[in-house]
């Protein structure tokens, strides 16, 4: 359960500065015009079950994620990501059915963004955007319950200075989009738990549905999209000393819709994991549900 | 006497006729590269339409051209368009003075 969570809301991590025309798990290149602002808000519901063991873990997880881009220079953008989150986990202990949850802010990620190539054609545009990011402790890492203290998965915050890097490629025509984007997180000890850390390559393809053919103007966009994260999580850390029952790699595959106009995005997705290769007793993600909206302005 | 009546209605027509076409607003046609998709033509108008003078801007994201009225006796630099589009996250192609229309034609975006 400990990757499974960490492998979605990993995603969701990554996806910080996705507040453009954009695949929905992930980054973009496209840029933000120079002193313009996005506002991204994207709901999330998370189920994590399926458990064999007598514990019957299930998990669940919603959230909503704000994200607020800015456009310091036509080739710099600066994100700030921060999610609230509400995550509950059910579990069986000594015969009894036992829900331990816990709502609040969680960490933000503060990212910034450079244009380091940019080939634009007419209709087309291709760029590779790196990105170095930091997440800040800002959700609450030390909560308790009248069982005591949560364990870190249903913490708001992970307690940690936690550091992101990696590169978008996209290449956007008037037909379709496609994105690509290679990660790595690195995250650090706090309170004697060292999440691992995460590595992701992620890959979008989006394409005009409507209209078939364009006329005059600017008209909105609608797009059908497919998507998939292949991401590996590191063993977790307890004591100094690695988890058994953590790390692995998930492949999750992503279709949605997106509606696309000149000042706001709608959109809806549903993350599917499909293959799974985890560590000791981790459970199995169900889906991830995200549906949101993006604004420009 | 035939003549001159000739030449004062030719002058009056004259008058009548290319004085408004003289006074209509300042047009340009600007070819950008690398803009594909609704979002993006917000950032175009918005750069745009922060350059003093202009008044109304029409976007054709098939053709990737977007139309820029000027308010009347404002003229477009070159270089000030090209240097909104940049800011935008574009590149300009070309640019190119057009000959105008009567003015509230077009459904493009007013300033």
């Amino acid at each position: 359960m400990k990757t499974m969570a960490k492998a979605a809301l990993a995603t969701l991590c990554l996806s910080a500065a996705t507040a453009w025309s954009a695949p929905i798990t992930f980054n973009t290149a496209l840029p933000v015009h120079e002193g313009g602002w996005v506002l991204r808000e994207q709901l999330v519901f998370m189920k994590i079950a399926d458990d064999s063991t007598p514990a019957r873990r299930d998990m669940e997880v919603s959230g909503l994620v704000s994200v607020l881009g800015y456009g310091v220079t036509r080739d710099f953008a600066l994100f700030g990501m921060l999610p609230y989150f509400d995550k509950r986990l059910d579990i069986r202990m000594g015969g009894q059915d036992i829900t331990r949850s816990k709502q609040g802010l969680g960490d933000l990620t503060v990212l910034g963004r450079y244009t380091a190539y940019q080939h634009d054609a007419p209709g087309r545009t291709l760029r590779i955007t790196p990105f170095l990011g930091v997440k800040v402790p800002t959700g609450d890492d030390d909560t308790h319950d009248r069982l005591g203290r949560l364990p870190p998965q249903l913490q708001p915050g992970s307690g940690s200075w936690d550091a992101l890097v990696g590169a978008v490629l996209t290449w956007q025509t008037l037909d379709f989009q496609i994105d690509s984007q290679l990660s790595y997180k690195a995250n650090r000890e706090a309170n004697g738990f060292e999440a691992g850390d995460v590595a992701a390559l992620d890959a979008s393809l989006q394409y005009r549905l409507w209209p078939r053919s364009l006329g005059g103007g600017v008209p909105a966009f609608l797009y059908g999209m497919l998507e998939a994260n292949l991401v590996h999580s590191a063993k977790d850390r307890i004591g100094g000393v690695d988890d058994p029952n953590s790390g692995g790699t998930t492949l999750f595959i992503t279709p949605g819709l997106q509606y696309v106009t000149k000042k706001w995005i709608a959109e809806a997705g549903v993350q599917v994991p499909v293959i799974q290769h985890l560590h000791g007793t981790a459970l199995e993600s169900d889906y991830v549900l995200t549906a949101g909206v993006r604004i420009n302005f | 006497m035939k003549r001159l009546v000739h030449i004062v209605v030719l002058a009056l027509g004259l008058t009548l006729g290319i004085a408004p076409a003289m006074a209509a607003p300042q047009a340009y046609k600007l070819r950008v590269d690398g803009l594909a998709c609704p979002f993006c033509a917000y950032g175009i108008e918005k750069k745009l339409g922060a350059v003093k003078g202009v008044e109304r801007i029409e976007v054709d994201i098939a053709s990737g051209t977007v139309a820029v009225t000027m308010a009347e006796g404002a003229t477009l630099d070159e270089e000030a368009a090209k240097k909104a589009v940049k800011e935008a996250g574009f590149s300009l192609r070309s640019f190119e003075p057009v000959p105008t229309t009567p003015q509230g034609t077009a459904g493009g975006q007013a300033k």
